[in-house]
């Protein structure tokens, strides 16, 4: 059975509803990547309210789906309290905590609702949210197996791969590549060599059909915004590159990135993967698209 | 007609313009957005295509409103849906695939602009 991958929302930071984003969108991160009926919902930022609708229209509409957060900051969790499913008594949620006893994932998303920021509690909720966790970091879920993985960003954040029958879908969002001494940085004539990529992270993604990965800048913003924790989107070509990935999808927007810089982000991508003799397809991750590997 | 009366709560609100034009009128035009479909390559019907049906599909069967002649295309090869304002493309299970842009989509909200590869031929969306 084939995998499913479709994008909910691709930006970074926060949401960006305007004319110049109406491409690729102005949600906030929520992908949702399905193996036969076993549904993950990467990140639940504003994006999550647009899949809940359509899990609705769904026939017959899933019962259960397991929620993966990269990390807590605002842009991946803002709309858990705006996602349909959370209300319904026949819907069970498992939100995954790394291991045992790590419930910092449920206990954020509960935090959001005190009465302070939204007017129904998280107890309030009519669906099952079970505060579930991996085993150091694996599980297998539904014939799925699930590995996270951390990155690089400030307080933390892991990036997840599923891989079942052969098929590879990684998640990997808030990420800073950073450049190495060296290393030819800004690349802006897209001359210089491919930069040196953590190895753990190579292996990570390695062989992905399609890789989903945090290049918020082009090589010309990220001269200012070192040490953010988002990566430039040479950098993550370079890692797709050199990790055999077949599919990279450009992602987390940076909320100033209209539509043409997008366009042209994937293009010089493109031209770069090409440099290097790279069979990798590059496109930006897009709402509303879904692919199926 | 009924619609275009003013409700006794806008009384105080303008509801005309100054040809006589009902405003909730002219805002109802404004959500509905027609979608096209406009041939620039390969076999088929040439121009514009008016998307205006709530199914509608590409393919070589006989059945298919778009019909394409190449052997690359699967007889009912990609459906085009309206979805509220919305037009949504999706690969019915294609032998050859689709492509949006460029790349493989299985499906996908379309945006005014977008290049779509069916076959040997290729179709440009547009949103008026």
């Amino acid at each position: 059975m084939p995998a499913f991958v479709t994008f909910w929302g691709t930006r970074g930071a926060i949401p960006t509803p305007a004319s110049w984003t109406r491409v690729y969108g102005g949600n906030t991160s929520c992908v949702e990547i399905r193996f036969d009926d076993t549904l993950f919902v990467c990140d639940a930022g504003s994006g999550i309210r647009e899949l809940g609708k359509d899990l609705a229209r769904r026939n017959p509409p899933p019962k259960t789906l397991h929620l993966l957060l990269s990390h807590t900051h605002w842009d991946h969790i803002q709309g858990f309290p705006f996602f349909a499913p959370v209300y319904m008594p026949d819907m069970r949620i498992h939100v995954y905590g790394q291991r045992a006893e790590d419930n910092r994932a449920c206990g954020v998303l509960s935090g959001q609702m005190n009465e302070e920021f939204f007017p129904v509690s998280f107890k309030e909720l009519g669906a099952r949210i079970v505060a579930d966790h991996l085993h150091d970091g694996r599980r297998l879920i539904g014939g799925v197996e699930v590995s996270s993985f951390p990155l690089n960003h400030p307080g933390g954040c892991f990036g997840y791969s599923f891989v079942k029958d052969g098929r590879k879908i990684v998640y990997s969002t808030d990420n800073e590549l950073e450049i190495q001494p060296g290393e030819m940085f800004p690349d802006l004539r897209n001359t210089g060599p491919l930069r040196r990529m953590p190895e753990a992270l190579l292996q990570a993604v390695q062989g992905a059909d399609l890789l989903i990965l945090d290049a918020q800048y082009d090589e010309q913003e990220y001269v200012t915004k070192k040490k953010w924790g988002h990566s430039s989107c040479f950098s993550a070509t370079d890692l797709a590159i050199q990790a055999g990935v077949k599919n990279l999808a450009l992602f987390h927007h940076d909320p100033e990135c209209t539509d043409r810089a997008v366009d042209d982000k994937v293009e010089s991508c493109r031209q770069r993967a090409a440099r290097f003799g790279s069979p990798l397809s590059i496109r930006a991750a897009r709402e509303g698209v879904e692919l199926k590997f | 007609m009924d619609n275009d009366r003013p409700e006794p709560n806008e009384s105080t609100e303008i509801n005309q313009t100054r040809v006589g034009i009902s405003l909730r009128t002219l805002r109802r035009e404004r959500l509905r957005r027609r979608h096209i479909l406009e041939q620039i390559q390969g076999d088929g019907p040439a121009g514009q295509i008016a998307l205006d049906q709530e199914e509608m599909v590409i393919g070589r069967a006989d059945d298919a409103q778009i019909r394409l002649s190449s052997k690359n295309a699967s007889r009912h090869h990609v459906f085009f849906r309206l979805r509220g304002t919305d037009c949504v493309m999706v690969d019915n299970d294609s032998h050859n695939g689709v492509l949006l842009n460029g790349v493989k989509v299985h499906s996908a909200v379309l945006r005014d602009g977008d290049v779509i590869h069916v076959a040997d031929s290729v179709f440009v969306y547009l949103e008026e």
